[in-house]
This record gives C-alpha cells, structure tokens and sequence, in this order.
C-alpha cells in the first residue's frame, strides 16, 4: 500500500467519531466540518511520523484537539475551566430515572458543560478512551483528567437533579 | 477511608488498582453519599455511552476525499516544482561565473575525449566547411584557423553544458595532444583572460573578436602556446578579409 492507501485506510473510517467529538466541542455542524476538515489536512501532513497499526483514532483526536485550542487562543478564548472548591458543587442524590429520563435532557446538560470539562466526559464517556489516552489527546497530567471527568459528571448530575428533583 | 469523590469516579472507570478499588468499595458500603455518587455516575456513564452520535454532514466524506486530493495535487507540484526552480536559479547565476564555466568546459572535454570515437556532429578540416554547418543551424562561428600549433581541426559539435545552454565545441587533434576550443554564447563575469587548472585540464577563457572562445587541453603549455598562436592566426584572417566581418558567416 502505498502513503496515500494506507492513508485512507486508517485514516478515513474515523471520520464518523472524529465529527461527533468536533460537533460536541464546536456545538454546530458548520464549525464542526471545518474543524473535521482542518484535522484530515494536518493529519494527511503529518503522516510520515504516524505508525500504520497503532491508535489512529488517539492520534486524530489529539490533532482535532490542538486544532480547537489553536482556534480558541487565536479568538482570544480560552477553553473555559470552572475552578470549583474542594470537590465542587454538592450534588444531592439524583433518582436513577432522572439520569433515564430524556436524551435531549442529558445532550442539553452536556453542552451546557465547561469545554475542558465536557472533553474530557465525552473521551471517556462517549469515546471510552482511556485515563492514559485521554492524558495524551488533551495533553495533561491523568491526575487533571481524572479532576475534570469527575467535576464534569458532577456538573451533569447537578444539572439533571436540578431541572428534575 | 473518608469520603473521597474523585476516587469514586476513578472507581467507576475501573482506573484504580486493586488496594484503592478495595479501599473505595469497603467506604462505600458505609458511606451512602459515596454509593449514590457511585451509582449516578455508573448511570450517567451508561447514557452517555448510548448516546447516538451527531448526524454525519451529507458528502462529508467525499468533500474531505476531494480537499486531500487537491492537496496531494499541489504538493506533488511543488515537490517538482521546487528543485526545478531551485536548479535554474543556481544555473542561471552560475552561467556567467567563470570558475563555473571552465569547470563546464573541462568536463566537456574529457567527456568528448574518453570517447571511443569523437561524437562529433560534423567532420571536417576546412574552417569554411564547418562554419556552414554551423550556419545551417542558424549559428555563425568566429573566424578559426584549421590548424593551430600543430593541432587541426577535425570536427565539432553542439555540447550541451550543465548550465542549460548548448555550446559550440571544435575538436582539434594532432598525434600526441587534443585541444578542444569552446564558443561560449552567454557573458562570462571576467575582467581579463580567464586561466586555471581545472578537473586536471588547463582551461583558458578568453575574448577572440567579439566572441567568449575557452580552450581546454591536457597540457599548460600546450594550452598557452594555442591561445597565442590562435591570437596571431585570427588576426591574421581577419587582416587578409578587411571587408568581411570577423564572424566567418556561411558562403551562400
């Protein structure tokens, strides 16, 4: 196989996983396919120290990922961080069937959700990478992303008991 | 154990070894705070999990094929693109550079030389019967004698040169020595005559007329002695024709 085959071969079938994270970031499709797009372009570059056979998919999301804090840093924005007290906000116990009750509700509570902390949620959560990888993609000690996975969920539980309880 | 919440998530995401995994569990079966923690997050993991992914954008997929094809386009262009241009501007300065040219013209003449026959394009010992056909190709010669020093003419050819111009190269041949006399057509930066050893040949440059004429041969003295006599036998040519310009231009 030559650059441009294994390219297409490794690279190409993450497309699917790689928007969903890029429209969770972005929250629009537009920015989304542009953020997509710019990280296919950086990969397609960057090919030559990529490995055929290992994680393909850590390696893009670790692009698309600088890519966004690139973008934010030149729009003078910071991916936001909530500093929170000790173990953050308390969160009274949420009845299961509020955690149940409606996707759109839990979409919704996502979004509304710092970008730092809602990156590494939805690594771990919807991507199921691990601490170790998740370390790598955002570039931060596992120590921080164990922290933000922790006040993300926390955030989201107080969300969801808050409009539910 | 007291409470600790991070441990908790770190639990739920099967991060923690054995002793901290134990730790967590027995704390939380004494700690309801920890246990509902455990289970909310166990269940917001759950649903996050399942979430279905956003609606892939309709032709994403050939729009990132399309932009990687043109990408690949153009860089393929300037891998090209890039050497040639960075080859004609060496080239372009190196053409007038007389170190350059007579390095050019050395390696010419050994080339020509080590041949088994000369790769001459015309044979011929009459300076009037090559200048003809150097005039069929549309190029008028400077006046040159058919013998210099006990050298003769015998042929000539177009040489292509590295510096992507084609000079005209006359052989001259006597038994024990070669001379080859190269009409240089694009402007030598060179206050004077122009003389070195180059590649093991003598290499002169110099001005004959209004032509850049360079002599290559094995010999220093060999090559000084032919400019001289080369000197005094185009002066002489020119002498005898005082009407005829000092280029020997094709007889009709």
């Amino acid at each position: 196989m030559n650059r441009e085959e294994t390219f297409e071969a490794e690279v190409l079938p993450q497309l699917r996983p790689l928007f969903g994270m890029a429209y969770r970031l972005t929250g629009n499709a537009h920015d989304a396919e542009d953020l997509v797009q710019e990280t296919m372009l950086r990969a397609y570059r960057a090919f030559d120290r990529y490995r055929p056979g290992t994680n393909a998919r850590a390696w893009l999301f670790t692009i698309l990922h600088r890519l966004r804090t690139d973008a934010l840093r030149r729009k003078g924005r910071r991916p936001e961080t909530v500093e929170l007290v000790d173990d953050g906000p308390p969160v009274p116990p949420v009845h299961e069937e509020s955690l149940t009750s409606g996707r759109e509700d839990i979409v919704r509570a996502l979004e509304g959700l710092p970008e730092s902390f809602r990156a590494a949620v939805v690594l771990r959560d919807v991507e199921e990478f691990s601490y170790a990888e998740i370390a790598k993609i955002l570039e931060i000690p596992v120590g921080t992303v164990m922290s933000r996975i922790h006040r993300g969920r926390a955030l989201l539980r107080q969300t969801l008991s808050g409009r539910l309880g | 154990m007291s409470c600790d919440r991070e441990q908790i998530t770190a639990h739920v995401d099967d991060a923690l070894g054995d002793v901290a995994r134990e730790a967590v569990e027995t704390h939380a079966a004494e700690c309801e705070t920890c246990r509902v923690q455990l289970a909310d997050e166990r269940t917001l993991r759950a649903r996050l999990r399942t979430l279905p992914s956003p609606e892939l954008p309709f032709g994403l997929e050939q729009r990132v094929r399309a932009r990687l094809k043109r990408r690949r386009r153009m860089s393929r262009a300037t891998r090209v693109a890039l050497p040639l241009a960075a080859a004609l501007v060496v080239a372009l300065w190196a053409r007038g550079y007389a170190p350059f040219v007579a390095w050019e013209l050395s390696r010419d003449h050994q080339h020509c030389f080590a041949m088994e026959t000369l790769p001459a394009q015309v044979w011929g010992s009459e300076p009037e019967q090559v200048a003809r056909w150097y005039g069929e190709q549309g190029d008028h010669l400077p006046l040159l004698p058919a013998s210099v020093g006990g050298l003769s003419l015998v042929g000539g050819r177009y040489c292509p040169l590295p510096d992507v111009s084609f000079a005209p190269h006359l052989y001259y041949v006597s038994d024990e020595a070669q001379v080859s006399v190269f009409v240089v057509r694009h402007g030598v930066r060179m206050r004077d005559d122009y003389r070195r050893r180059v590649r093991g040949n003598a290499v002169a440059l110099l001005r004959v007329g209004r032509d850049l004429v360079g002599v290559v041969g094995e010999d220093d003295d060999r090559v000084a002695d032919f400019v001289s006599r080369l000197r005094t036998s185009v002066a002489a040519l020119g002498e005898q024709e005082p009407s005829a310009a000092r280029i020997l231009r094709p007889s009709s």
